[in-house]
């Protein structure tokens, strides 16, 4: 069994791992580097919850081995909060009360900050459609997709200024 | 019960590693390129995984004689390329929007969908259509087959063990061809596969057709051109009753199973409605085609 030497950096902070062949990403991030933000859910690349941004795109974490990943960048939703404050997004879906059991929150989150990143004013149209990757059973839709649009226009604010 | 436990992972630097270790491992090696069908399967009898990230096919470029695809290329690179938004190359494009979800797109390569050779995979039927071939390469060098020869059964193609599908190749359509994708879903923005998908070309000068091509997925062990239909049009005048004629033949031609999706009577019948609708498009985007 040969494991593979990877170097990845997660949230910023660089890693220097030796991971199993199997081992996939969302293993890593929640078993060894201890972020359990990113939810394993049906394991299948159906629901969404394992959502990750590496290099700037959506992927699913539970589709990715983390020998993939050597030398790239990811980001997760531990990674969005800059101290005290929360990011934009996660502002919005609190507001809006866009979050009710939060399993597939953190998911839902990372599709939209890949988003936001690529597109600053998207219409309620794109936002349904980079949501559909992600599957909720609690409050519906209706309020993450809000949110999403209210943390754009947050998002646009600081820009701005 | 035995899992997914591959021993070792490889990411070659060029074509030479990489057939060479797939000869080396035969059956016990698999490709890894985006790992969103191979992560699910999760093959027990896999010990080698060679990931191919490192062999530069993200690539879709514009050549003198047509399009070229690296096996690597990502989905959504492929739905928002600007070289494949012109008719009927569009086709291609039209058909990724409408597989998995926005996400499966970021990771998923055409490589892997050719090569996962699914019944109901919907890429390969676009690229049928417009009778693009695909290159593989081996330990003894490349060789260049069409692509409606390249699957052999379900979940099966010709690759040989050392073998590694590395590019498609497009070939520039006649101006006045017009292409379109059709894909009958449970609910028709789930992940879903397809009921019953279909993919047709046309080239028409006003309203003769010089050629016709119709490709249908879900209804065989392989995606399948339906030949009868297509012979049907080539030559005359496309007006509604011919297209209402091919479909019915492209529908008769097919021989589709009862599965946990459809009944085989039901596929058929879709079959009929879906190349209908895909021939009639066709022929709007020819051009020149007045109905």
């Amino acid at each position: 069994m040969a494991k593979v030497n990877v170097s990845i950096g997660v949230n910023g902070k660089r890693y220097e791992l030796a991971v199993e062949p199997y081992e996939t990403l969302l293993e890593v991030l929640r078993n060894r580097l201890g972020l359990t933000g990113t939810k394993m859910g049906c394991g299948k690349g159906e629901c969404g919850a394992c959502t990750v941004n590496v290099n700037g795109k959506a992927i699913l974490s539970c589709l990715t081995l983390a020998a993939q990943v050597d030398g790239k960048e990811i980001l997760t939703i531990e990674g969005l909060q800059r101290g005290a404050e929360l990011h934009p997004l996660q502002e919005a879906f609190v507001q809006r009360s866009a979050v009710q059991c939060g399993y597939c929150t953190p998911g839902m989150i990372m599709a939209a900050k890949a988003l936001l990143d690529r597109e600053h004013n998207p219409s309620e149209e794109v936002v349904r459609k980079a949501l559909s990757s992600n599957l909720c059973r609690c409050t519906g839709y209706d309020k993450p997709v809000k949110a999403v649009l209210d943390a754009a226009r947050t998002m646009r604010g600081q820009h701005e200024k | 019960m035995p899992f997914f436990r591959p021993r070792e992972y490889y990411r070659p630097r060029d074509l030479c590693e990489a057939t060479w270790l797939l000869s080396s491992y035969g059956r016990k090696a698999k490709v890894i390129a985006g790992g969103t069908d191979l992560l699910v399967a999760k093959p027990s009898e896999v010990e080698c995984l060679v990931d191919i990230s490192n062999l530069n096919l993200g690539y879709i470029r514009k050549e003198e004689d047509g399009i070229n695809i690296g096996a690597a290329a990502t989905l959504d690179l492929i739905e928002s390329s600007p070289i494949l938004s012109s008719e009927p190359y569009r086709v291609v494009s039209e058909a990724v929007s409408m597989m998995s979800t926005p996400t499966v797109r970021n990771m998923a390569t055409i490589g892997g969908n050719i090569c996962n050779a699914s019944p109901a995979a919907d890429l390969p039927l676009a690229l049928m259509v417009l009778d693009s071939t695909v290159k593989v390469v081996g330990l003894s060098g490349s060789k260049i087959l069409s692509i409606g020869d390249f699957f052999k059964d379900v979940n099966q193609t010709i690759l040989d063990e050392d073998e590694l599908l590395v590019e498609v190749h497009i070939p520039y359509s006649s101006k006045n061809s017009g292409a379109a994708f059709m894909k009958l879903r449970h609910h028709q923005t789930s992940v879903d596969l397809a009921i019953v998908n279909a993919a047709t070309k046309l080239t028409c000068s006003d309203n003769f057709c010089e050629d016709a091509r119709i490709a249908l997925g879900a209804v065989a062990k392989t995606p399948t051109y339906a030949k009868k239909a297509e012979r049907l049009l080539i030559g005359k005048s496309i007006d509604m009753e011919l297209i209402q004629r091919a479909a019915t033949a492209a529908s008769e031609e097919s021989k589709p199973i009862d599965d946990v999706r459809a009944s085989a009577g039901y596929r058929r019948r879709m079959v009929e409605v879906l190349v209908k609708r895909a021939l009639e498009a066709s022929a709007r985007r020819c051009g020149t085609w007045q109905k």
